[in-house]
């Protein structure tokens, strides 16, 4: 299926994410290292997708990008109604706390901080008062299993019960798209089975769409759909991951060539335009 | 923000630690320092501070209370007519040496007052009465000069300008700024201690009528008088003090020793705040990525400066506090009004929120992308 037809066939509005040839390059004095090279990717509101691909493929800048942390040099993406590649710093900040929950590899617990204290952070950024942050607080370690875990600290944790409180992080602001940056590649399997689940469990229950780079072929099963990325582009795109979840095929055709993206972009842009 | 900037503030006590010692070294520094300065710098108009005189009245440009010039004794009739003038009376101020019985000298400050109103005499006796200059031969020395005049006992006999002299009263905390002792006694028997003749006097001591303004009352003097000078007794005080200031370099060795101090609380806070930001670079980095603007991470940090400012002024004040309470005597007098308490605490405070600039450029640099590398 083509762009195109991709356009034509899913209103905007079901659209979460909406990026179309995506460049992005590094320099460093002279050099120049093309990460991104033309990426093309559509997600449907609810999913959950996973970005794969060997070290140096571009799949954490993507996630950068569709973070609003990076720009990318050329291309538009969208996300939900916002073209965010027209936004200025103070709309890419906004829309990261307002719209935009974080899972990192390695947790980025801050340390100083109780559980509870992290996980209220989000809601604090927001302006939130004390005790609804950690009424809501509450609720999010409840979900993760973590309750008892309130009080706390990082440091007498365990990696799993981190990368649980940093997944409640995440979803204590209730954003609409949740970015993962191979969240499982700190925790060993059981751990990293777990907390893919209740990712996958807490992301769909309540709608959120979620893109998850990771390297860990044991939670690919978790996915809605698995994009593969190599040097800069996304060379294969496979789903349904799960016999149960439905059959959406979001991305542009495999390696479609500039001609193709750039007649789909036309319209797309068009059709997320009207909508 | 509270909560974030003062948990995570808390949770490295050993860099807390380090900056509230920052903190605490310059509020004590400022207040011990500044309380010494204070409390011997006090002493330059002592005697116009602490005697009855509402008014000084002496030589014309007249300075500092310890070096008076001689003015003619008779001119203090044209003084009393002043309107608003209650009582004005002879005073006179000189310096003469007395023995000692080790058959050594001692230079003192002779202080001649009016025997009828004993305006100017010595304060706080705690042995003899003050009155008691009017004995025969008689003097108060003040209690702390006892060791430089050789301890002399009450009703002890020694020279003063040569002439006999009876220790008959003891004061407490009359000490000059300069270290001669003062030597209080009446006007008649000063004159011949200082070799003066009796028409002559050093100062007119002025009290005032109720209601009478001290400031119209001495431009009335300087008018009516334009050979004198005369100044409320809390002018003279400061005009004095800044003899010692201008002249001594006093103010410059205090001052300088004050700012270093300030300057190293400055450092200590400065290097500590940035210690800590530098150990949580990817916490920053975190909260950049999670949404947090730039304001919001400079309040985290305008709130650790400020936290460390207050609990370590507090801290600092209350051992300056104590250091004034055990150390302070009138010999080395630490005086710390609440100007300079709370005037230092303002300025530490303004040194920690500079001082939370340096790690705040630092985390301007932070891109949020270090969190997903």
């Amino acid at each position: 299926m083509t762009a195109e037809r991709h356009a034509h066939n899913h209103d905007s509005e079901h659209l979460a994410i909406y990026a179309q040839d995506v460049h992005k390059v590094y320099r460093r004095g002279v050099t120049r290292a093309p990460v991104l090279r033309g990426v093309d990717l559509a997600v449907e509101r609810g999913r959950c997708v996973y970005l794969a691909g060997p070290s140096g493929s571009g799949k954490t800048t993507l996630l950068s990008i569709l973070g609003c942390i990076l720009t990318p040099d050329e291309g538009r993406v969208r996300l939900f109604d916002q073209d965010i590649t027209t936004l200025d710093e103070t709309g890419r900040i906004a829309l990261r706390r307002n719209r935009i929950g974080f899972v990192f590899q390695r947790f980025h617990l801050i340390r100083g901080l109780t559980a509870l204290g992290n996980v209220c952070v989000p809601l604090v950024l927001r302006g939130a008062k004390p005790k609804a942050a950690h009424q809501r607080g509450m609720v999010l370690l409840e979900a993760v299993g973590l309750a008892d875990k309130a009080h706390e600290h990082p440091r007498n944790l365990s990696t799993g019960q981190c990368q649980r409180v940093a997944l409640a992080r995440a979803l204590v602001g209730d954003p609409d798209l949740v970015l993962a940056d191979e969240p499982t590649a700190s925790l060993d399997a059981e751990n990293g089975q777990e907390v893919m689940g209740l990712l996958r469990r807490l992301t769909t229950q309540e709608g959120k769409t979620a893109v998850v780079v990771t390297h860990d072929q044991r939670i690919f099963h978790f996915a809605d759909h698995l994009f593969r990325l190599e040097n800069g582009r996304i060379i294969e795109a496979e789903g349904p991951q799960k016999s149960n979840l439905q059959v959406l095929p979001i991305t542009s055709q495999v390696l479609p060539t500039t001609s193709q993206v750039a007649a789909a972009s036309s319209q797309v842009v068009a059709t997320t335009g009207d909508s | 923000m509270w909560s974030i900037a003062l948990q995570t503030l808390v949770a490295d006590r050993g860099k807390l630690l380090t900056a509230l010692v920052g903190v605490v070294f310059s509020i004590v520094l400022v207040n011990v320092q500044g309380g010494l300065f204070l409390g011997f710098i006090n002493k330059a108009g002592l005697l116009a501070d602490c005697g009855e005189a509402d008014v000084w009245v002496g030589h014309k440009n007249m300075y500092n209370v310890d070096f008076p010039q001689d003015i003619p004794r008779r001119w203090v009739d044209r003084v009393r007519a002043i309107p608003g003038v209650k009582r004005a009376e002879p005073y006179i101020i000189g310096t003469t040496n007395t023995t000692l019985p080790s058959g050594g000298f001692e230079l003192v400050v002779v202080v001649g007052v009016d025997p009828e109103s004993l305006l100017g005499n010595a304060w706080n006796v705690v042995e003899g009465r003050p009155e008691s200059i009017l004995k025969p031969d008689g003097v108060i020395v003040d209690e702390y000069d006892l060791p430089k005049l050789e301890y002399p006992k009450m009703g002890e006999v020694r020279e003063v300008g040569g002439r006999r002299a009876r220790v008959v009263g003891l004061s407490h905390g009359i000490k000059s700024f300069l270290v001669t002792p003062y030597v209080f006694t009446t006007y008649e028997r000063a004159a011949t201690y200082l070799g003066k003749p009796p028409s002559v006097c050093s100062y007119y001591l002025v009290q005032l009528q109720p209601g009478a303004d001290a400031d119209d009352v001495c431009a009335g003097i300087r008018r009516q008088v334009p050979e004198l000078d005369a100044f409320p007794r809390h002018v003279y005080s400061r005009i004095s003090a800044k003899y010692w200031l201008t002249r001594s370099g006093l103010g410059i060795s205090f001052g300088a020793a004050t700012v270093i101090g300030l300057f190293v609380g400055l450092v200590m806070v400065a290097q500590t705040l940035y210690a800590l930001v530098l150990d949580r670079l990817t916490e920053f980095g975190t909260l950049k990525a999670i949404g947090a603007t730039e304001r919001q991470i400079y309040s985290i940090l305008f709130l650790q400066a400020t936290i460390m400012a207050l609990v370590g002024s507090l801290i600092g004040l209350a051992l300056a506090a104590a250091i004034q309470h055990f150390y302070s005597t009138p010999i080395a007098l630490i005086l710390i009004p609440s100007w300079l308490s709370l005037g230092s605490c303002a300025l530490v405070l303004v040194i920690c929120l500079i001082a939370s600039l340096l790690p705040y450029l630092r985390i301007r640099k932070i891109d949020p992308v270090m969190v997903l590398q």
